[in-house]
Protein backbone atom coordinates (compact mmCIF):
# COMPACT_ATOMS: atom_id res chain seq x y z
CA UNK A 1 0.00 0.00 0.00
CA UNK A 2 1.22 3.49 -0.83
CA UNK A 3 1.74 5.90 2.04
CA UNK A 4 2.01 8.85 -0.34
CA UNK A 5 0.81 9.21 -3.88
CA UNK A 6 1.25 12.42 -5.84
CA UNK A 7 -0.51 12.87 -9.17
CA UNK A 8 0.54 15.64 -11.54
CA UNK A 9 1.43 17.98 -8.70
CA UNK A 10 2.39 21.53 -9.61
CA UNK A 11 3.03 24.41 -7.27
CA UNK A 12 3.27 28.00 -8.37
CA UNK A 13 3.67 30.60 -5.60
CA UNK A 14 1.43 33.70 -5.57
CA UNK A 15 4.32 35.83 -6.85
CA UNK A 16 4.35 33.65 -9.97
CA UNK A 17 7.47 31.68 -9.08
CA UNK A 18 7.04 28.04 -10.11
CA UNK A 19 8.35 25.58 -7.50
CA UNK A 20 7.16 22.17 -8.68
CA UNK A 21 6.09 20.83 -12.07
CA UNK A 22 4.03 17.73 -12.80
CA UNK A 23 5.32 15.60 -9.97
CA UNK A 24 4.16 11.97 -10.00
CA UNK A 25 5.36 9.95 -7.03
CA UNK A 26 4.47 6.82 -5.15
CA UNK A 27 6.03 6.13 -1.79
CA UNK A 28 5.02 2.80 -0.26
CA UNK A 29 4.34 2.55 3.46
CA UNK A 30 7.46 1.73 5.48
CA UNK A 31 9.91 3.09 2.92
CA UNK A 32 12.88 5.39 3.62
CA UNK A 33 13.25 8.03 0.94
CA UNK A 34 15.68 10.88 0.41
CA UNK A 35 14.48 13.93 -1.51
CA UNK A 36 17.63 15.54 -2.81
CA UNK A 37 18.50 18.54 -4.89
CA UNK A 38 20.29 21.83 -4.68
CA UNK A 39 18.88 24.86 -2.94
CA UNK A 40 15.67 25.98 -4.67
CA UNK A 41 15.08 22.61 -6.33
CA UNK A 42 11.70 22.25 -4.63
CA UNK A 43 12.50 19.82 -1.76
CA UNK A 44 11.00 21.92 1.02
CA UNK A 45 7.99 22.83 -1.12
CA UNK A 46 7.33 19.15 -1.68
CA UNK A 47 7.42 18.49 2.06
CA UNK A 48 5.25 21.57 2.77
CA UNK A 49 2.61 20.13 0.45
CA UNK A 50 2.72 16.86 2.38
CA UNK A 51 2.03 18.50 5.70
CA UNK A 52 -0.46 20.91 4.12
CA UNK A 53 1.46 24.10 4.91
CA UNK A 54 0.85 24.89 1.23
CA UNK A 55 -1.71 23.70 -1.26
CA UNK A 56 -0.74 22.48 -4.70
CA UNK A 57 -1.73 24.69 -7.61
CA UNK A 58 -2.64 21.58 -9.59
CA UNK A 59 -2.83 17.86 -8.95
CA UNK A 60 -3.85 15.58 -6.12
CA UNK A 61 -2.04 14.14 -3.11
CA UNK A 62 -3.22 10.97 -1.42
CA UNK A 63 -1.94 10.01 2.01
CA UNK A 64 -3.01 6.46 2.56
CA UNK A 65 -6.46 6.51 0.98
CA UNK A 66 -7.14 10.09 1.96
CA UNK A 67 -6.98 13.02 -0.44
CA UNK A 68 -5.20 15.76 1.49
CA UNK A 69 -5.22 18.38 -1.25
CA UNK A 70 -8.09 20.50 0.07
CA UNK A 71 -8.38 19.90 3.79
CA UNK A 72 -9.77 22.58 6.09
CA UNK A 73 -7.69 23.94 8.99
CA UNK A 74 -9.16 21.57 11.55
CA UNK A 75 -8.59 18.48 9.42
CA UNK A 76 -5.06 19.64 8.64
CA UNK A 77 -4.44 19.69 12.40
CA UNK A 78 -5.77 16.14 12.75
CA UNK A 79 -3.68 14.97 9.79
CA UNK A 80 -0.53 16.42 11.36
CA UNK A 81 -1.11 14.40 14.51
CA UNK A 82 -0.17 11.35 12.45
CA UNK A 83 3.02 12.91 11.08
CA UNK A 84 6.33 13.52 12.84
CA UNK A 85 8.39 16.57 11.88
CA UNK A 86 12.10 17.24 12.14
CA UNK A 87 13.58 20.50 10.84
CA UNK A 88 17.03 21.94 10.36
CA UNK A 89 16.35 24.63 12.98
CA UNK A 90 14.83 22.05 15.42
CA UNK A 91 11.72 24.19 16.06
CA UNK A 92 11.73 23.67 19.81
CA UNK A 93 10.00 25.96 22.27
CA UNK A 94 12.90 27.65 23.98
CA UNK A 95 11.01 28.65 27.12
CA UNK A 96 9.97 25.08 27.93
CA UNK A 97 11.97 22.16 29.21
CA UNK A 98 13.11 19.25 27.08
CA UNK A 99 10.43 17.04 28.66
CA UNK A 100 7.70 19.61 27.99
CA UNK A 101 8.83 19.96 24.38
CA UNK A 102 8.69 16.21 23.81
CA UNK A 103 5.32 15.93 25.57
CA UNK A 104 3.74 18.82 23.64
CA UNK A 105 2.09 16.80 20.81
CA UNK A 106 0.31 14.56 23.32
CA UNK A 107 -0.80 17.57 25.38
CA UNK A 108 -2.34 18.98 22.24
CA UNK A 109 -4.20 15.72 21.68
CA UNK A 110 -5.59 15.81 25.21
CA UNK A 111 -3.76 12.66 26.42
CA UNK A 112 -3.59 12.42 30.23
CA UNK A 113 -0.64 14.09 31.94
CA UNK A 114 0.55 10.83 33.46
CA UNK A 115 0.55 8.95 30.17
CA UNK A 116 2.15 11.91 28.43
CA UNK A 117 5.00 12.11 30.95
CA UNK A 118 5.63 8.35 30.84
CA UNK A 119 5.71 8.30 27.05
CA UNK A 120 7.88 11.45 26.86
CA UNK A 121 10.35 9.88 29.29
CA UNK A 122 10.46 6.67 27.22
CA UNK A 123 11.17 8.68 24.07
CA UNK A 124 13.90 10.65 25.83
CA UNK A 125 15.45 7.33 26.85
CA UNK A 126 15.13 6.23 23.21
CA UNK A 127 17.22 9.20 22.06
CA UNK A 128 19.48 9.01 25.13
CA UNK A 129 18.55 12.33 26.72
CA UNK A 130 16.47 11.32 29.72
CA UNK A 131 19.07 12.77 32.08
CA UNK A 132 18.61 16.23 30.50
CA UNK A 133 14.84 16.31 30.58
CA UNK A 134 14.61 19.35 32.85
CA UNK A 135 17.01 21.43 30.75
CA UNK A 136 15.90 24.17 28.36
CA UNK A 137 16.73 23.60 24.65
CA UNK A 138 19.39 26.32 24.54
CA UNK A 139 21.35 24.49 27.25
CA UNK A 140 21.80 21.57 24.83
CA UNK A 141 24.14 21.10 21.87
CA UNK A 142 22.79 21.16 18.30
CA UNK A 143 22.86 17.36 18.07
CA UNK A 144 21.03 17.02 21.36
CA UNK A 145 18.39 19.54 20.28
CA UNK A 146 17.82 17.55 17.11
CA UNK A 147 17.45 14.36 19.19
CA UNK A 148 14.82 16.16 21.29
CA UNK A 149 13.04 17.12 18.07
CA UNK A 150 13.14 13.47 16.97
CA UNK A 151 11.75 12.33 20.31
CA UNK A 152 8.95 14.89 19.95
CA UNK A 153 8.25 13.66 16.42
CA UNK A 154 8.10 10.03 17.59
CA UNK A 155 5.88 10.54 20.61
CA UNK A 156 2.72 10.37 18.49
CA UNK A 157 3.86 7.04 16.95
CA UNK A 158 3.66 8.62 13.48
CA UNK A 159 2.99 6.71 10.31
CA UNK A 160 5.13 9.21 8.47
CA UNK A 161 8.23 11.13 9.52
CA UNK A 162 9.13 14.22 7.50
CA UNK A 163 12.59 15.70 7.95
CA UNK A 164 13.68 18.89 6.18
CA UNK A 165 17.50 19.20 6.14
CA UNK A 166 17.66 17.57 9.59
CA UNK A 167 21.46 17.50 9.59
CA UNK A 168 21.99 20.92 8.06
CA UNK A 169 23.19 22.42 11.34
CA UNK A 170 25.22 19.42 12.51
CA UNK A 171 28.74 18.16 11.85
CA UNK A 172 29.22 14.94 9.88
CA UNK A 173 29.50 12.56 12.83
CA UNK A 174 26.36 13.96 14.45
CA UNK A 175 24.65 13.85 11.07
CA UNK A 176 25.43 10.13 10.81
CA UNK A 177 24.14 9.57 14.31
CA UNK A 178 20.86 11.30 13.45
CA UNK A 179 20.54 9.34 10.20
CA UNK A 180 21.13 6.15 12.16
CA UNK A 181 18.26 7.13 14.38
CA UNK A 182 16.02 7.70 11.36
CA UNK A 183 16.97 4.26 9.99
CA UNK A 184 16.04 2.70 13.33
CA UNK A 185 12.69 4.51 13.30
CA UNK A 186 12.12 3.33 9.73
CA UNK A 187 12.87 -0.29 10.66
CA UNK A 188 10.15 -0.03 13.30
CA UNK A 189 7.66 0.61 10.51
CA UNK A 190 7.50 4.39 10.06
CA UNK A 191 7.74 5.80 6.55
CA UNK A 192 10.60 8.33 6.53
CA UNK A 193 11.10 11.18 4.06
CA UNK A 194 14.29 13.16 4.42
CA UNK A 195 14.90 16.26 2.31
CA UNK A 196 18.62 16.98 2.05
CA UNK A 197 21.12 18.61 -0.25
CA UNK A 198 23.93 16.51 1.29
CA UNK A 199 24.80 13.86 -1.35
CA UNK A 200 27.38 12.27 0.94
CA UNK A 201 24.69 11.45 3.45
CA UNK A 202 22.70 9.50 0.88
CA UNK A 203 25.78 7.40 0.16
CA UNK A 204 26.65 6.80 3.81
CA UNK A 205 23.12 5.69 4.72
CA UNK A 206 21.79 4.43 1.40
CA UNK A 207 18.07 4.39 0.69
CA UNK A 208 15.79 5.35 -2.19
CA UNK A 209 16.75 8.77 -3.59
CA UNK A 210 14.38 11.07 -5.46
CA UNK A 211 16.36 13.92 -6.99
CA UNK A 212 14.72 17.22 -7.82
CA UNK A 213 15.99 19.95 -10.10
CA UNK A 214 14.12 23.17 -10.81
CA UNK A 215 10.93 21.59 -9.56
CA UNK A 216 11.22 18.45 -11.71
CA UNK A 217 11.98 14.89 -10.64
CA UNK A 218 15.20 14.13 -12.52
CA UNK A 219 15.95 10.74 -11.03
CA UNK A 220 14.42 8.18 -8.71
CA UNK A 221 16.83 5.45 -7.62
CA UNK A 222 17.07 2.65 -5.08
CA UNK A 223 20.42 1.43 -3.79
CA UNK A 224 19.94 -2.17 -4.89
CA UNK A 225 18.36 -1.51 -8.28
CA UNK A 226 19.85 1.60 -9.87
CA UNK A 227 17.71 4.17 -11.58
CA UNK A 228 14.05 3.24 -11.62
CA UNK A 229 12.18 3.69 -14.84
CA UNK A 230 10.89 7.20 -14.78
CA UNK A 231 9.89 9.11 -17.83
CA UNK A 232 12.56 11.72 -18.51
CA UNK A 233 10.90 15.09 -18.22
CA UNK A 234 11.34 17.80 -20.74
CA UNK A 235 13.81 20.46 -19.86
CA UNK A 236 12.04 23.70 -18.97
CA UNK B 1 -12.31 20.29 32.14
CA UNK B 2 -8.81 18.94 31.45
CA UNK B 3 -8.57 21.31 28.49
CA UNK B 4 -9.71 24.23 30.65
CA UNK B 5 -7.05 23.43 33.23
CA UNK B 6 -4.46 23.25 30.44
CA UNK B 7 -5.53 26.66 29.05
CA UNK B 8 -5.45 28.34 32.47
CA UNK B 9 -2.07 26.80 33.33
CA UNK B 10 -0.69 27.65 29.88
CA UNK B 11 -1.89 31.26 30.10
CA UNK B 12 -0.35 31.83 33.52
CA UNK B 13 2.87 30.00 32.64
CA UNK B 14 3.24 31.93 29.42
CA UNK B 15 2.86 35.23 31.30
CA UNK B 16 5.47 34.14 33.82
CA UNK B 17 7.84 32.75 31.19
CA UNK B 18 7.88 35.94 29.13
CA UNK B 19 8.02 38.64 31.82
CA UNK B 20 9.54 41.25 29.53
CA UNK B 21 6.98 40.96 26.73
CA UNK B 22 4.20 40.63 29.24
CA UNK B 23 5.41 43.63 31.24
CA UNK B 24 5.74 45.75 28.09
CA UNK B 25 2.20 44.93 27.01
CA UNK B 26 0.66 45.56 30.43
CA UNK B 27 2.75 48.75 30.79
CA UNK B 28 1.55 50.08 27.44
CA UNK B 29 -2.07 49.28 28.23
CA UNK B 30 -1.69 50.91 31.65
CA UNK B 31 -0.19 54.15 30.35
CA UNK B 32 -2.60 54.44 27.42
CA UNK B 33 -5.70 53.72 29.50
CA UNK B 34 -4.47 55.95 32.34
CA UNK B 35 -4.24 58.91 29.96
CA UNK B 36 -7.70 58.15 28.63
CA UNK B 37 -9.16 57.70 32.12
CA UNK B 38 -7.54 60.89 33.40
CA UNK B 39 -8.80 62.83 30.40
CA UNK B 40 -12.32 61.46 31.04
CA UNK B 41 -11.97 62.46 34.70
CA UNK B 42 -11.15 66.04 33.75
CA UNK B 43 -13.92 66.26 31.15
CA UNK B 44 -16.52 64.88 33.57
CA UNK B 45 -15.46 67.31 36.29
CA UNK B 46 -15.46 70.30 33.96
CA UNK B 47 -18.93 69.25 32.81
CA UNK B 48 -19.98 69.03 36.43
CA UNK B 49 -18.67 72.51 37.20
CA UNK B 50 -20.30 74.07 34.13
CA UNK B 51 -23.56 72.35 35.06
CA UNK B 52 -23.35 74.11 38.41
CA UNK B 53 -22.68 77.42 36.67
CA UNK B 54 -25.66 76.92 34.40
CA UNK B 55 -27.95 76.70 37.41
CA UNK B 56 -27.31 80.45 37.83
CA UNK B 57 -28.88 81.25 34.48
CA UNK B 58 -32.05 83.07 35.39
CA UNK B 59 -34.68 85.13 33.61
CA UNK B 60 -36.32 87.98 35.46
CA UNK B 61 -39.74 89.00 34.13
CA UNK B 62 -40.78 92.48 35.31
CA UNK B 63 -44.48 93.19 35.61
CA UNK B 64 -46.13 96.42 34.47
CA UNK B 65 -48.49 96.37 37.41
CA UNK B 66 -48.89 94.36 40.54
CA UNK B 67 -51.35 91.61 39.58
CA UNK B 68 -54.35 90.50 41.53
CA UNK B 69 -53.98 87.31 43.53
CA UNK B 70 -56.01 85.35 40.96
CA UNK B 71 -53.97 86.67 38.06
CA UNK B 72 -50.74 86.07 39.93
CA UNK B 73 -51.62 82.44 40.60
CA UNK B 74 -52.73 81.94 37.01
CA UNK B 75 -49.52 83.39 35.54
CA UNK B 76 -47.33 81.57 37.98
CA UNK B 77 -49.08 78.32 37.03
CA UNK B 78 -48.66 79.09 33.31
CA UNK B 79 -44.97 79.80 33.71
CA UNK B 80 -44.40 76.75 35.89
CA UNK B 81 -46.08 74.53 33.30
CA UNK B 82 -43.71 75.71 30.57
CA UNK B 83 -41.35 72.81 29.75
CA UNK B 84 -38.30 75.09 29.65
CA UNK B 85 -38.84 76.35 33.19
CA UNK B 86 -37.48 74.51 36.18
CA UNK B 87 -38.67 76.83 38.90
CA UNK B 88 -40.48 80.18 39.26
CA UNK B 89 -40.50 82.61 42.19
CA UNK B 90 -42.62 85.71 42.55
CA UNK B 91 -40.74 88.72 43.97
CA UNK B 92 -42.99 91.37 45.44
CA UNK B 93 -42.15 95.08 45.33
CA UNK B 94 -41.35 94.97 49.05
CA UNK B 95 -38.97 92.07 48.62
CA UNK B 96 -37.27 93.80 45.68
CA UNK B 97 -36.92 96.99 47.70
CA UNK B 98 -35.43 95.07 50.63
CA UNK B 99 -32.93 93.32 48.36
CA UNK B 100 -31.93 96.65 46.86
CA UNK B 101 -31.38 98.07 50.30
CA UNK B 102 -29.19 95.11 51.24
CA UNK B 103 -27.13 95.51 48.09
CA UNK B 104 -26.52 99.17 48.73
CA UNK B 105 -24.98 98.20 52.04
CA UNK B 106 -23.61 101.29 53.80
CA UNK B 107 -25.23 103.56 51.20
CA UNK B 108 -28.75 102.34 51.98
CA UNK B 109 -29.63 105.79 53.24
CA UNK B 110 -30.01 106.69 49.56
CA UNK B 111 -33.38 104.95 49.73
CA UNK B 112 -34.61 107.01 52.62
CA UNK B 113 -37.88 108.67 51.75
CA UNK B 114 -38.56 106.30 48.85
CA UNK B 115 -41.36 103.75 48.74
CA UNK B 116 -41.12 100.11 47.55
CA UNK B 117 -43.56 100.99 44.74
CA UNK B 118 -40.68 102.56 42.77
CA UNK B 119 -39.53 99.01 41.93
CA UNK B 120 -41.60 96.60 39.82
CA UNK B 121 -42.77 93.19 41.02
CA UNK B 122 -41.21 90.35 39.09
CA UNK B 123 -41.05 86.64 38.40
CA UNK B 124 -37.64 84.97 38.70
CA UNK B 125 -37.34 81.90 36.48
CA UNK B 126 -34.67 79.28 36.64
CA UNK B 127 -34.27 77.28 33.45
CA UNK B 128 -34.61 73.57 32.84
CA UNK B 129 -31.29 71.82 32.03
CA UNK B 130 -31.92 71.65 28.26
CA UNK B 131 -32.89 75.35 28.04
CA UNK B 132 -29.73 76.66 29.68
CA UNK B 133 -28.31 78.46 26.64
CA UNK B 134 -28.76 81.78 24.87
CA UNK B 135 -31.08 80.20 22.36
CA UNK B 136 -33.11 78.52 25.12
CA UNK B 137 -33.46 81.71 27.10
CA UNK B 138 -34.50 83.68 24.00
CA UNK B 139 -37.09 81.09 22.99
CA UNK B 140 -38.59 81.19 26.46
CA UNK B 141 -38.64 85.00 26.46
CA UNK B 142 -40.43 85.00 23.09
CA UNK B 143 -43.09 82.72 24.57
CA UNK B 144 -43.45 84.91 27.67
CA UNK B 145 -43.75 88.07 25.59
CA UNK B 146 -47.16 86.84 24.41
CA UNK B 147 -48.44 88.08 27.77
CA UNK B 148 -48.66 91.92 27.49
CA UNK B 149 -48.39 92.29 31.30
CA UNK B 150 -44.80 91.07 31.12
CA UNK B 151 -43.09 94.29 30.19
CA UNK B 152 -39.40 93.75 30.54
CA UNK B 153 -36.99 90.83 30.63
CA UNK B 154 -33.48 90.44 31.95
CA UNK B 155 -31.44 87.31 31.43
CA UNK B 156 -27.77 88.28 31.23
CA UNK B 157 -27.47 88.06 27.44
CA UNK B 158 -23.74 88.83 27.39
CA UNK B 159 -22.97 86.23 30.03
CA UNK B 160 -25.03 83.64 28.15
CA UNK B 161 -23.16 84.39 24.93
CA UNK B 162 -19.84 83.77 26.69
CA UNK B 163 -21.22 80.65 28.38
CA UNK B 164 -22.40 79.26 25.03
CA UNK B 165 -19.03 79.98 23.41
CA UNK B 166 -17.22 78.32 26.31
CA UNK B 167 -19.46 75.27 26.18
CA UNK B 168 -18.94 74.98 22.40
CA UNK B 169 -15.18 75.18 22.83
CA UNK B 170 -15.28 72.65 25.64
CA UNK B 171 -17.32 70.17 23.60
CA UNK B 172 -15.11 70.66 20.54
CA UNK B 173 -11.90 70.21 22.52
CA UNK B 174 -13.34 67.24 24.38
CA UNK B 175 -14.50 65.51 21.19
CA UNK B 176 -11.29 66.17 19.27
CA UNK B 177 -8.89 65.36 22.10
CA UNK B 178 -11.00 62.43 23.27
CA UNK B 179 -11.30 61.03 19.74
CA UNK B 180 -7.59 61.41 19.16
CA UNK B 181 -6.80 59.84 22.52
CA UNK B 182 -9.09 56.86 21.90
CA UNK B 183 -7.57 56.36 18.45
CA UNK B 184 -4.02 56.64 19.84
CA UNK B 185 -4.88 54.20 22.66
CA UNK B 186 -6.29 51.64 20.23
CA UNK B 187 -3.34 52.09 17.88
CA UNK B 188 -0.64 51.79 20.54
CA UNK B 189 -2.22 48.86 22.36
CA UNK B 190 -3.07 46.83 19.26
CA UNK B 191 0.43 47.37 17.85
CA UNK B 192 2.13 46.40 21.11
CA UNK B 193 0.10 43.20 21.29
CA UNK B 194 0.80 42.56 17.62
CA UNK B 195 4.54 42.88 18.26
CA UNK B 196 4.42 40.55 21.26
CA UNK B 197 2.56 37.96 19.21
CA UNK B 198 4.98 38.48 16.34
CA UNK B 199 7.83 37.78 18.77
CA UNK B 200 6.16 34.47 19.57
CA UNK B 201 5.27 33.47 16.02
CA UNK B 202 7.66 30.48 16.25
CA UNK B 203 5.53 29.11 19.06
CA UNK B 204 2.42 29.53 16.91
CA UNK B 205 4.12 27.73 14.02
CA UNK B 206 5.35 24.86 16.20
CA UNK B 207 1.94 24.42 17.80
CA UNK B 208 0.29 24.20 14.40
CA UNK B 209 2.93 21.73 13.15
CA UNK B 210 2.33 19.30 15.98
CA UNK B 211 -1.38 19.19 15.22
CA UNK B 212 -2.93 21.81 17.48
CA UNK B 213 -6.24 23.07 16.09
CA UNK B 214 -6.47 26.82 15.44
CA UNK B 215 -8.72 27.32 18.48
CA UNK B 216 -6.36 25.35 20.72
CA UNK B 217 -3.52 27.65 19.66
CA UNK B 218 -5.51 30.84 19.93
CA UNK B 219 -7.33 30.38 23.26
CA UNK B 220 -4.27 30.79 25.57
CA UNK B 221 -3.18 33.87 23.59
CA UNK B 222 -6.66 35.40 23.78
CA UNK B 223 -6.88 34.62 27.50
CA UNK B 224 -3.46 36.18 27.96
CA UNK B 225 -4.61 39.28 26.05
CA UNK B 226 -7.72 39.48 28.24
CA UNK B 227 -5.67 39.16 31.44
CA UNK B 228 -3.18 41.75 30.25
CA UNK B 229 -6.04 44.08 29.32
CA UNK B 230 -7.77 43.73 32.69
CA UNK B 231 -4.49 44.05 34.64
CA UNK B 232 -3.52 47.11 32.58
CA UNK B 233 -6.95 48.68 33.14
CA UNK B 234 -6.82 48.08 36.91
CA UNK B 235 -3.33 49.58 37.11
CA UNK B 236 -4.50 52.49 34.94
CA UNK B 237 -7.38 53.17 37.35
CA UNK B 238 -4.95 52.99 40.28
CA UNK B 239 -2.58 55.41 38.54
CA UNK B 240 -5.44 57.69 37.60
CA UNK B 241 -6.64 57.70 41.21
CA UNK B 242 -3.13 58.58 42.38
CA UNK B 243 -3.01 61.48 39.89
CA UNK B 244 -6.47 62.59 40.98
CA UNK B 245 -5.60 62.42 44.66
CA UNK B 246 -2.17 64.07 44.61
CA UNK B 247 -2.58 66.45 41.69
CA UNK B 248 -6.22 67.47 41.65
CA UNK B 249 -7.41 66.92 45.21
CA UNK B 250 -4.32 67.77 47.27
CA UNK B 251 -2.44 69.99 44.81
CA UNK B 252 -5.38 72.14 43.72
CA UNK B 253 -6.77 72.59 47.23
CA UNK B 254 -3.38 73.85 48.33
CA UNK B 255 -3.24 76.17 45.34
CA UNK B 256 -6.81 77.46 45.34
CA UNK B 257 -8.50 79.01 48.32
CA UNK B 258 -11.95 78.38 46.88
CA UNK B 259 -13.99 75.28 47.47
CA UNK B 260 -13.74 74.37 43.77
CA UNK B 261 -11.20 71.63 44.48
CA UNK B 262 -13.47 69.93 46.99
CA UNK B 263 -16.15 69.55 44.29
CA UNK B 264 -13.79 67.52 42.08
CA UNK B 265 -14.74 63.88 42.20
CA UNK B 266 -13.16 60.64 40.93
CA UNK B 267 -14.57 58.65 38.01
CA UNK B 268 -18.02 57.21 38.74
CA UNK B 269 -18.23 53.41 39.14
CA UNK B 270 -19.84 52.98 35.70
CA UNK B 271 -16.88 54.71 34.02
CA UNK B 272 -14.41 52.65 36.06
CA UNK B 273 -16.16 49.47 34.92
CA UNK B 274 -16.10 50.88 31.38
CA UNK B 275 -12.31 51.31 31.57
CA UNK B 276 -11.91 47.70 32.74
CA UNK B 277 -14.21 46.49 29.97
CA UNK B 278 -12.27 48.55 27.44
CA UNK B 279 -9.01 46.99 28.67
CA UNK B 280 -10.52 43.52 28.33
CA UNK B 281 -11.85 44.21 24.83
CA UNK B 282 -8.58 45.79 23.68
CA UNK B 283 -6.61 42.85 25.05
CA UNK B 284 -8.80 40.26 23.33
CA UNK B 285 -9.31 42.01 19.98
CA UNK B 286 -5.70 43.21 19.94
CA UNK B 287 -4.63 39.57 20.19
CA UNK B 288 -7.29 38.23 17.84
CA UNK B 289 -6.30 40.33 14.83
CA UNK B 290 -2.61 39.34 14.61
CA UNK B 291 -3.49 35.73 15.53
CA UNK B 292 -5.72 35.57 12.48
CA UNK B 293 -2.71 36.47 10.43
CA UNK B 294 -0.15 34.23 12.09
CA UNK B 295 -2.22 31.13 12.82
CA UNK B 296 -2.58 30.00 9.25
CA UNK B 297 -2.44 26.33 8.77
Amino acid sequence: MNMIQMCKIAKIYPNGAPALHDIDLKIPAGEFVYITGSSGAGKSTLLRLLYCADRPTRGQILMGKRNITRLNARNVAFLRRQIGFVFQDFKLLLNRTVLENVALPLHVQGVSTEETRTRAFELLQYVGLEYKMQRKPLELSGGEQQRVAIARAMIVRPKLLLADEPTGNLDSSLALEIMGMFSRINKEGTTVLVATHDQELTHQTPHRVIALENGHVVSDSRPEANTESIEPQEAH
Amino acid sequence: MKRLRYFIRRTIMSMIQSPLLNGATIGTITVALMLLAFFTLIVLNVQNITRQWSRDIQITVYLEQVPSTTKLEQWQQEIENHPMVENVTYVTQDQAFERFRTRLGQNDDLLDGLLPEILPASFELSLAQEARSEHGAETLVQDLKKNPAFSNFRYGQDWLKRYDAFMFLLKLTGTLAGGFLIFATLFVISNTIKLTIYARRDELEIMSLIGATPMFIKIPFLAEGALQGITGALLALGGCHALYYFFLKKGLSALLTTTAASNISFLPLSVQLGVILLGLLLGVTGSMLPLRKFVRI
